[in-house]
């Protein structure tokens, strides 16, 4: 029977040429929708790694011209005293643009036995950062007041980095080199992933550098663990009191919760907009084949009547609609199949596969769930067709 | 003969009701997408308060610095020293606004933080944009001279920073623990307009960074105000012959790029603009419109479908009016008005339903202050859409309508 | 083989109720080849749907090979069609979208046979109408009788004991009539199969065993 109706469908290509497409272009519409939720719920779903709550980020423009690395050091030191000297301050770590959930990035190469890995997060961290954050250690330790500088500069990296550099093997005391292969760190730790670009994203591989002096320069914030008991008279008197200390700067408190909250919305926003748009689309697509697959039954009343006169019951003809708009939908979907499945092949986007092809399945069962329920009523008419009625009427 | 049409338009829609309602929302939808994301775009390509002079204005938003041999390069908004010292002193314009890009700092009214983006502004910004005063007037030449600390603040802010008072002209603001005395409150600007939004205006002399520093790069941009629409060309050639003769004075970098655009190009090359200095207005509107192609396609191709459908519905009839005379192009001609009435009612509904949408979108306040509107620009545009979906979708199904064979169209009833 | 019993058949409108058969009697004979004759209107083919079982009489009783077909279900009815009863009709009715062989092996898609059962069956029944040699065109490709010729293919591959017909050579010229004639006779001689044919054509009614008139929906002759 099946064959049958595939000659019959495949016989009426052209007429239904317009369906296939319809049916074709939804598919990949519906496959983009669910890419991007299968790659964010697969990112949300991971630990985010880090706590940001109670995390503050003090942004200041060092417009102090300081030329000498001593007094650049001193003054940093001197800040770095005055916020510790509050009861209230728990943690403090200076940081360059790039804290978690801001839009800022930095990026650089590194290589290991002379392959080249690009777009590594690069965090400049100090020995407070991992416990301000209260980041896990996967293995080996965090910096400590003892890294002096050996023979290779310490270096911690993390779970993402070590997995693409050394696999499931241990990384620590592994050596690693800078893109040119011109300096050499020494991995003494890996920290689990931190999704520092909000909650659905990936965390993506990075290195946590401890800065040095000379970096001073580029530190404009200032990242503090404040005491539950900090409130916003306490943040009204740290204003202050910065304000105070560095003259001559223009001075932002934000609240890594508030950054948080607009990181995920940037992403969330679009996403209801695309989803409402592809809602939109997909009612439309039903009520339009809905209506074709209606109207097609009452083209082919005389060939309903017919397969009724030579002995097919009715829910046998009820069946034949609905089997052939599935056929269709296969059909529609192998050839959408071959486009999508480009994106794993070719890797496009940098997104894991599973990804495209979890998309992919989801896809192919919303378009069959869709042209299944939208052939049921027409099917159901079809069998109420009567076949003397039917086969009189030319 | 329309209005013959147009009979027999609605008869045909009446007669099959389920299929003109798929058509119905398929284009009143899809019109309603189409217009409150043209009515954004209007909303940010088109002159809007207070930006009113777009026509005769050129902006200077950025400056690109590359050095050609190791391949860096440093994109960031211009310094002061740069407009000042060379862009002032061009003859073309009219007047030359040249203000900072906003900052945020913090504010504390009763333990209450408040978060103010301050921008620091020369006294021809206030002659080039429209500001509203609520209250007030913009800060002058002298009073920026002076270093006078007076500030003008948005309607946001004053709510914000002094609660319901009737007047705040005189008191005192503090932002960055300074104190700065207000002399005007004007009306809200959209965060969109990036180049000139700000919650307080300060005179750039008062600024704590040392704005005299010599460098191309900083966080100003310029507005080139040009005294005719006719003007403009030659005010942007002669930007160009001073941006020529602006020496680079680094020794990290060997190519210098900065252009004064007009204000969609200006976007254009921010979003699509390449690291040699060209615009990206092409590669913007391929980009738009293919983004519109591919939202377009799956309603086309709906419609397209039903059309084929009511089309073969009605072969008898067609056949008919062929047997007594009527030329398959007149029958084409009578398809497409039909159409197109078709999708300029389903435009209506899509006018209404867009005005809730726009409604709603502005009651949801996603864009702070960005208050998206249905103007006749809008409308125009919808127009054209119309059109265009009506004639799209309609003339592939009169082209098969027209090769109907007049004795198969009899029998297939 | 086929006895009608007082059959009778009302179609009710809104407004009007339309008497199409009253009080009809009829005893088919196995083997038997009858015609019957009458103006538009009077009733044939309605009497000839009631006796495929494609319309139900609204009284009075058919029994079909010794069974009484009142109380058959919709499921049942389909399957005794399939087996008994094989169809011909004046337009054809043949599926445009499928070729001559895939039409002709149709009955035989709702019975259990295997595809190449089914292959043989069809061209087998193709070849007794003479269309070996059109398997594979579809059936625009054909002319009025060989049309024709593919349904009796398709009416008698499932090898039914009755074959209703309705004009079956109404559509076609009289050189084309007597060609379909001609295989019906034969079926009906060496296959023994019954046949029951609506004609508006005396000459074609000559050829057969029996021939009854009806006239405003009751039998004349």
């Amino acid at each position: 029977m099946l064959k049958h109706l595939f000659i019959l469908i495949w016989n009426k290509r052209k007429q239904n040429f317009l369906f296939l497409s319809e049916l074709l272009v939804s598919f990949l519409v519906i496959f983009a929708v669910f890419s991007f939720l299968v790659y964010y719920f697969q990112n949300y779903k991971k630990p985010l790694g880090f706590e940001y709550e109670k995390v503050w980020s003090i942004h200041f423009t060092n417009s102090v011209k300081i030329k000498n690395m001593d007094s650049l050091s001193m003054y940093y030191d001197n800040l770095r005293k005055t916020l510790k000297s509050l009861p209230q301050i728990e943690k403090v770590s200076f940081s360059g643009a790039n804290i978690p959930y801001s839009n800022n990035n930095s990026t650089t190469g590194l290589t290991n036995n002379g392959k080249k890995y690009n777009r590594i997060n690069n965090y400049r961290v100090e020995n407070e950062y991992k416990d301000l954050w209260k980041m896990k250690l996967v293995e080996g330790r965090w910096y400590n007041e003892q890294d002096i500088t050996s023979t290779y500069i310490p270096m911690v990296i993390n779970e993402s980095l070590k997995e693409e550099m050394f696999g499931k093997g241990p990384a620590t005391g592994k050596l690693i080199g800078s893109l040119e292969d011109k300096i050499k760190w020494k991995v003494i730790g890996v920290t689990a992933d931190m999704k520092a670009n909000g909650d659905f994203y990936p965390a993506g591989p990075a290195i946590y550098a401890k800065v040095d002096t000379s970096a001073y320069r580029w530190m404009r914030n200032a990242l503090i663990k404040v005491s539950p008991g900090a409130d916003a008279a306490f943040e009204s008197r740290l204003y202050k009191l910065l304000s105070g200390t560095l003259k001559n700067s223009n001075i932002e408190i934000t609240h890594l919760t508030d950054m948080r909250k607009s990181k995920n919305e940037a992403t969330i926003i679009p996403m209801i907009i695309f989803m409402i748009i592809a809602g939109f689309l997909m009612i439309n697509v039903a009520l339009g084949l809905f209506g074709v697959l209606w109207y097609n039954i009452n083209k082919r009343r005389s060939e309903i009547g017919l397969r009724r006169a030579i002995g097919a019951g009715g829910k046998s003809v009820s069946y034949q609609l609905v089997y052939e708009s599935l056929i269709l939908a296969t059909m529609s979907l192998t050839a959408g199949c071959f486009f999508a499945i480009q994106f794993p092949l070719l890797n496009v986007f940098d997104i894991p596969a599973s990804v495209y092809l979890t998309a992919i399945l989801l896809a192919m069962i919303f378009i069959y769930m869709l042209v299944f329920l939208c052939s049921l009523y027409p099917g159901k008419q079809a069998a109420a067709i009567h076949p003397a009625i039917a086969l009189h009427e030319e | 003969m329309l209005k013959n049409y147009f009979k027999i338009a609605i008869a045909v829609l009446k007669r099959r009701k389920f299929f003109t309602f798929i058509s119905l929302f398929g284009i009143s939808f899809t019109l309603t997408i189409l217009m409150v994301t043209t009515a954004f775009l209007d909303k940010i390509f088109s002159p809007n308060y207070p930006d009113l002079k777009r026509n005769r204005s050129l902006y200077v938003t950025t400056v690109l610095l590359k050095n050609s041999k190791e391949g860096w390069m440093n994109r960031s908004p211009a310094s002061f020293y740069l407009l000042d010292k060379y862009i002032s002193t061009l003859k073309v314009p009219a007047k030359i606004a040249i203000s900072s890009f906003s900052a945020a700092t913090n504010t504390y009214v009763n333990n209450k933080k408040i978060i103010i983006e301050f921008k620091y502004t020369n006294a021809d910004f206030w002659d080039i944009l429209d500001y509203q005063f609520l209250e007030g007037k913009p800060f002058n030449k002298k009073q920026i001279d002076q270093a006078a600390h007076v500030a003008v603040i948005s309607e946001d802010t004053k709510k914000a920073y002094f609660g319901d008072a009737a007047t705040v002209i005189g008191k005192s603001i503090e932002a960055d623990n300074v104190n700065y005395k207000v002399i005007g409150v004007v009306k809200n600007v959209p965060r969109t307009m990036t180049n000139i939004y700000g919650d307080m205006y300060l005179p750039y002399t008062v600024s704590k960074a040392n704005y005299k520093e010599p460098g191309l790069m900083g966080d100003y941009n310029a507005i080139l105000l040009a005294g005719s629409d006719a003007d403009v060309p030659k005010m942007k050639q002669e930007f160009n012959q001073m941006i020529a003769k602006v020496p680079i004075n680094n020794k990290e970098f060997d190519q210098f790029y900065c252009s004064a655009d007009g204000y969609f190009e200006g976007i254009a090359r921010e979003i699509a603009g390449r690291d040699d200095g060209s615009s990206g207005v092409v590669k913007l509107i391929s980009i738009l419109s293919l983004l519109a192609f591919l939202f377009l396609l799956l309603p086309t191709i709906n419609l397209v479908n039903i059309n084929m459908t009511r089309i073969m519905e009605r072969s008898s009839e067609i056949g008919v009016r062929k047997a007594f005379g009527a030329s398959s192009r007149t029958l084409v001609y009578q398809f497409i008005v039909e159409n197109i009435i078709l999708t300029f009612i389903g435009g209506a509904i899509g006018i209404i339903l867009s005005v809730i949408v726009i409604y709603y979108l502005n009651t949801l306040n996603l864009v702070p202050n960005l208050n998206l509107s249905l103007n006749l620009a809008v409308l125009g545009y919808t127009l054209i859409a119309c059109l265009f979906f009506g004639l799209l979708s309609g003339v592939y199904p009169a082209w098969r309508m027209s090769r109907l064979n007049v004795v198969t169209a009899l029998k297939a009833n | 083989m086929i006895r009608l019993q007082n059959i009778e058949k009302v179609y009710r409108t809104d407004t009007v109720e339309t008497l199409a058969v009253k009080g009809v009697n009829l005893d088919i004979a196995k083997g038997e080849f009858l015609s019957i004759m009458g103006p538009s209107g009077c009733g044939k083919s309605t009497l000839l749907n009631i006796m495929g079982l494609l319309d139900d009489p609204s009284k009075g009783s058919i029994t079909i090979n010794n069974q009484d077909t009142k109380n058959l279900s919709d499921q049942q009815l389909a399957k005794f069609r399939n087996q008994h009863i094989g169809f011909i009709f004046q337009s054809y009715h043949l599926i445009n979208d499928l070729q001559v062989l895939d039409n002709v092996a149709l009955p035989l898609l709702y019975r259990s046979s295997t595809e190449k059962e089914r292959r043989i069956l069809a061209a087998v029944a193709l070849e007794k109408v003479g269309l070996s040699n059109r398997l594979k065109h579809f059936p625009t490709q054909l002319s009025g009788g060989q049309r024709q010729r593919v349904a009796i293919a398709r009416a008698i591959v499932g090898s039914p004991q009755i074959i209703l017909a309705d004009e079956p050579t109404g559509n076609l010229d009289s050189a084309m009539g007597n060609e379909i004639m001609e295989i019906l006779i034969n079926l009906n001689k060496h296959r023994d199969t019954t046949i029951v044919m609506v004609t508006h054509d005396e000459n074609m009614a000559q050829k057969t065993h029996r021939l009854i008139r009806l006239f405003d929906g009751s039998q004349v002759l």
